[in-house]
């Protein structure tokens, strides 16, 4: 909301300056997001009148004027096209400095000498662009000041107003707020009862009562609608930030800036009979103001004649029964639709109006007498007519007011804060007109526009922001702690994110919802939708943290950056039966060298699946229990089917995650490199750990023995490690494979597994004889179950 | 003693002092050591002419090639010690290296900003005594608005663009037929869950992603929150801003002053938003737009209506929430001027933040 200091000091007078003003209202929950100053005070800048206009003798598009500004008449040549005689408009004399920074001087235009400038609005710093010179009204004073006339030195705070503040939603509201927040004197607007000379009125029918509990109405008569919306009005419209358009339009939009009410004015010749407040039918059309139609349901309440809907209640009137250049006849509408229901309306036919605005926060159900009033008043004031008494149609004269209790010993509690009970008292007969003492602290009646005064809590903002948020003291609370250290049983979120960035990762965030289409190459899963996406890319929640970490990765390759370690730790989203599940995820994507490029090192190789699997049991060995985990050959929708593995738990045998390389066609549709290593874990079931445990240190040597044997290349490692760690027993310590070799020299379809075994006996030194009783054990299982030949 | 025998003595011991003197490396040492001192060696050969003495002199003789055998060895000691000490030198000043060279091997990665802002704050308040709570990111419209005292249509939804979920797969029963989902809008369901399930005192922060419908310089669709919430006995508004001042000076590690302005929140009442004094300059700059304040969070006490639908006596216990955006406070703390960056992950970002 926007609203002019001047038009503000009409309603009350205070010493404070606009930014005081300004701050006061910020300090008091009215934040306000800036205040921007008109251009202020202009020297020889004054009011003058056309007395002739007279062609240029060497230019078509240029006239000779000669203007009376009170002393003196000046000749003045003039490009505007709109210059008439008689006019009254704003004269920059030699000497004025415009607020646009043009300094007027002496000058010969096309060989005449102007002795000043006639200004367009835009050149006086009003409107960024406006045609013309400015048209000033019959009451400008000849030879009067024009900053003072239009009121240059004005400011324009711009407020952002809360939901629960409706009230301010117009100058009177802030008026009225201020005088709760500062010394100064309040001068409410006196709005008279204005005759009626006619008799005619219309007939109102309520159907929805609760929804509408009043509905007032007038006919105007005989009103010239080609009349212009004076001057100092159509300037309080444009400071207030709407647009001036015609003159009824424009005295409905004033009186709702002013007061706070929402109004509407229809054409009588357009409407069929009467007013009928009801719901609409479902299927109901209108065409709409802004030039839509909407199809309405019958939940929405409309303001209908007897055929057909001519507005949605409290959002937006209806074409066909609009005012137009034709219009003589018109009914003003001043009606209370309450916030419950006006809530949403707007909304669900993508409309958002002044109107609306202000009936879904809520507008005091005691304006609409008075505002109809005030709008005839204008109107016979700009338009001239005749207007009929006032039609009303309230069920509820009176909508009661809420009383609220304040209990001083609570407000003191909640607020941590010592209190005067007087002084209490004295900041809600500010608030309220209707405050009562009784024993435990006050009852108050809350203004009709104060909707959100309910509840005691409210009262205790009320004195609070009156009296100063700065003024409540700091203490800290003395609570239990409810803070623990965290269980050494999982390995915690930290742990997994120092693992990773120690190894060289960083760390991404990425949306969760993602491009459907970036999930599709990953599986079927049928992803959560977002019903209402911001784009097409964003309209599904992630099942996999796959695609964020690839989009990232094209993202950096196509910003030099050809080595690339990310990780990113999230939920992934899927469909349960009865609603959605969260699952916890850490995945990781490596591209490009190994290592970063630097001397001393062959650079230049590129990472491998086992680069990525040595990383990944890193993070495994965080559980405590690297054997936990084993790497089944497994394949997947997106991933190359001979470099990927499922990671299982030992315990249970479940999946608990994968590791692969990219499919070389998925790596071809992201621009990725050629050799892009993935993982996905699950954190919590890849993530329990186990307690160390101390088994005692063995003071008897270990003996080392190291086999070389040939197989066959489809034999699986880790099937053949496990087989000899079991066939050897508790005396072998640790098994290690530490040399892989297919070529030459070992036959096609062949490779050579070179393995240490670390032998030792726990209580006394192994002797040569069964340390050559655990190799040879160790060489017949791989004879006859591997088929394996010593090297 | 017979003075042929002892000037060949000394003529021989006088040779080898002069041989182990002129010796360059170990090895010659080694030769000469087996020359003189060794079985066959020349001192060792004069030992086997106490044959040809007459007895009386034959233990004189003999103590006397001992004598010089043991002043041999010392010059051999002491030459192997010096000659092991120029070698080592030799060695040292080859073994020279250029120490500016880089160190070998693999960088070190990082955590992202917004995850390092996060472990930050949940660290302080940890260190208060906070417990951390976590909660669904799909909500329903129970707990991310009824439940907090917004109730459908209130105009306090328009200021939460809300991403709705499609939920048609799940069979409708008669308590959830009208329940729709939503990706929450902040981590206040989180508050509203922990108060259904726990009883006062409560002291806890949520931190993790919401979502709002919207996008733009200043707004991403998606952005993480730090909610918290005290409830117990007798907490006030003063306690609030006690809490909230520790955070703040903690966590910008500055002796700044914080100020609540009054403020709208459909779940507290009376609310407030909370500014820091700027902590960038002293006369006003642009992060402060020149008022010399910061806008970092809302707060306020919690609603009566909020105890209400989570079945907490208003009567018995008040309590305090806050929330602050993790993005904000990041930008704030590291000088980052563009929302977007956080979730573009350019790895240059990502370095300079490391």
């Amino acid at each position: 909301m926007i609203v002019s200091e001047h038009w503000l000091r009409d309603w009350i007078s205070t010493d404070l300056s606009a930014t005081q003003i300004a701050e006061r209202l910020t300090h008091a929950g009215l934040e306000v997001d800036g205040v921007a100053n008109l251009p202020g005070k202009v020297e020889n800048l004054v009011i003058g009148q056309v007395k002739s206009v007279a062609k240029h003798p060497d230019a078509d598009r240029l006239n000779l004027t000669q203007v009376d500004v009170g002393d003196q008449v000046l000749e003045i040549v003039c490009g505007a096209a709109n210059v008439r005689e008689g006019m009254l408009v704003a004269v920059a004399m030699i000497g004025a400095k415009l607020p646009n920074g043009l300094k007027i001087k002496k000058a010969k235009v096309r060989g005449v000498e102007s002795m000043g400038m006639l200004c367009s609005a835009s050149e006086l710093g009003l409107e960024d662009d406006s045609s013309g010179i400015l048209d000033l009204d019959e009451d400008a004073t000849l030879g009067g000041r024009v900053d003072e006339y239009l009121g240059l030195d004005d400011a324009l705070i711009d407020i952002d107003l809360t939901p629960n503040r409706g009230d301010c939603l117009s100058v009177r509201g802030i008026a009225r707020e201020l005088r709760v927040l500062v010394d100064g004197d309040y001068h409410p607007l006196e709005v008279g009862e204005q005759l009626s000379t006619l008799s005619d009125t219309i007939e109102i029918e309520i159907a929805e009562s609760s929804r509408c509990p009043k509905y007032l109405a007038r006919v105007v008569k005989g009103v010239d609608v080609g009349a212009s919306t004076p001057l100092w009005m159509r300037e309080r419209l444009r400071r207030s930030g709407l647009r001036p358009i015609s003159p009824v339009v424009d005295i409905t939009n004033y009186v709702m800036l002013e007061m706070g009410q929402p109004m509407h004015a229809f054409d009588l010749g357009k409407l069929n009979d009467k007013i009928v407040v009801r719901r609409a039918k479902a299927g109901e059309t209108i065409n709409l103001l802004d030039g839509s139609e909407a199809t309405l349901d019958d939940d929405t309440l409309v303001i209908a004649d007897a055929k057909a809907p001519v507005a949605i209640a409290g959002v937006m009137g209806g074409q066909d029964s609009a005012i137009d250049d034709s219009s003589t006849n018109i009914v003003f509408e001043s009606a209370h639709f309450t916030r419950k229901s006006a809530a949403g309306t707007a909304r669900k036919y993508g409309l958002h109006t002044d109107s609306s605005h202000r009936f879904e926060r809520g507008v005091d159900p005691q304006l609409p007498r008075e505002a109809i009033e005030r709008a005839t008043e204008l109107l016979l004031e700009i338009c001239g007519g005749e207007a009929g008494p006032v039609c009303d149609s309230s069920t509820h004269d009176k909508i009661a007011n809420k009383v609220v209790e304040v209990r001083f010993e609570r407000l003191k509690q909640l607020l941590g804060m010592p209190l005067e009970k007087a002084e209490v008292t004295g900041i809600l007969k500010r608030v309220s007109e209707q405050v009562e003492e009784i024993e435990s602290g006050w009852r108050v009646t809350a203004p009709s526009y104060r909707f959100d005064v309910e509840y005691e809590a409210d009262l205790v903002e009320e004195v609070a922001r009156v009296k100063g948020y700065d003024n409540i003291p700091t203490t800290i609370p003395k609570i239990a702690p409810r803070s623990k250290v965290a269980s050494e049983s999982s390995v915690s979120l930290r742990k997994l994110r120092q693992s990773l960035v120690a190894r060289d990762f960083f760390e991404s965030i990425s949306y969760s919802f993602v491009d459907p289409s970036d999930l599709m190459p990953f599986g079927d899963e049928e992803p959560v939708k977002v019903s209402n996406p911001l784009a097409d890319n964003l309209s599904v929640m992630r099942t996999s943290l796959l695609p964020g970490l690839i989009k990232t990765a094209q993202f950096n390759l196509n910003r030099q950056h050809d080595r690339i370690r990310i990780f990113e730790l999230g939920a992934t989203y899927h469909k349960a039966d009865d609603g959605f599940t969260e699952v916890q995820r850490i995945a990781g994507l490596v591209t490009g060298p190994l290592q970063p490029v630097q001397w001393g090192l062959d650079n230049a190789r590129s990472v491998d699946f086992f680069d990525l699997k040595g990383d990944l049991e890193a993070l495994l060995d965080l559980t405590g229990s690297r054997q936990g985990f084993a790497f089944q050959r497994a394949e997947f929708d997106g991933l190359h089917p001979g470099q990927s593995a499922n990671v299982i738990g030992i315990d249970n045998g479940s999946v608990i995650g994968r590791i692969a390389r990219l499919h070389p066609a998925v790596e071809k549709q992201y621009d990725l490199s050629t050799g892009t290593f993935v993982f996905e874990l699950d954190v919590k079931s890849a993530f329990s750990a186990r307690l160390p445990e101390f088994k005692g240190i063995s003071k008897f040597p270990e003996s080392k023995r190291d086999l070389s044997v040939v197989v066959d290349k489809t034999v699986v490692v880790a099937e053949l490690m496990t087989a000899v760690r079991k066939a050897v027993g508790k005396q072998l310590v640790d098994l290690t494979l530490f040399d892989v070799y297919q070529g030459q020299g070992v036959g096609e379809g062949k490779q050579s597994l070179s393995i240490k075994l670390t032998l030792r006996e726990r209580e006394r030194t192994l002797t040569d004889e069964e340390s050559q009783q655990c190799v040879a054990k160790a060489l017949n299982v791989l004879e006859t179950r591997f088929g394996a030949a010593l090297r | 003693m017979d003075i042929q025998f002892e000037s060949s003595l000394q003529a021989i011991l006088a040779k080898a002092l002069g041989d182990v003197a002129q010796a360059t490396n170990p090895s010659e040492l080694e030769q000469l050591r087996v020359h003189y001192l060794g079985k066959k060696g020349e001192l060792t050969q004069q030992l086997k002419q106490i044959g040809s003495l007459p007895p009386e002199q034959r233990p004189l003789f003999g103590d006397r090639v001992n004598q010089v055998k043991a002043e041999l060895a010392g010059a051999l000691n002491e030459r192997k010690i010096a000659l092991d000490s120029l070698a080592l030198e030799a060695s040292i000043a080859r073994e020279s290296i250029d120490v500016s060279l880089a160190g070998r091997g693999k960088a070190t990665g990082g955590i992202h900003p917004v995850t390092r802002t996060m472990q930050r704050i949940e660290d302080i308040f940890v260190a208060m005594g906070f417990g951390v709570a976590e909660g669904p990111e799909i909500e329903d419209d129970f707990h991310n608005f009824e439940a907090l005292n917004i109730p459908a249509e209130h105009p306090a939804r328009a200021m939460h663009d809300t991403f709705y979920v499609d939920s048609s797969h799940i069979k409708k029963t008669a308590n959830n037929a009208h329940e729709s989902h939503l990706l929450r809008t902040h981590t206040s369901p989180v508050q509203a869950r922990f108060m259904l399930d726990s009883k006062p005192p409560i002291n806890i922060i949520a931190p993790g992603r919401v979502y709002r419908c919207d996008s733009d310089v200043t707004h991403t669709p998606m952005f993480h929150q730090v909610e918290g919430l005290m409830v117990d006995e007798g907490i006030s508004f003063a306690d609030l801003k006690g809490v909230l001042t520790s955070f703040l000076q903690q966590f910008f590690e500055a002796d700044l002053s914080i100020r609540l302005r009054p403020s709208y929140f459909p779940f507290t009442e009376p609310s407030a938003e909370v500014d820091i004094s700027c902590v960038f300059c002293t006369k006003g700059c642009r992060i402060c737009k020149h008022t010399g304040w910061i806008e970092v969070l809302g707060s306020g006490m919690v609603h009566p209506e909020v105890f209400r639908h989570v079945g907490i006596d208003s009567e018995k216990y008040t309590g305090f929430a806050f929330g602050l955006g993790v993005e904000r406070l990041t930008m704030l703390r590291y000088g980052v001027d563009d929302l977007r960056l956080f979730f573009d992950n350019d790895l240059g970002f990502l370095e300079q933040l490391q």
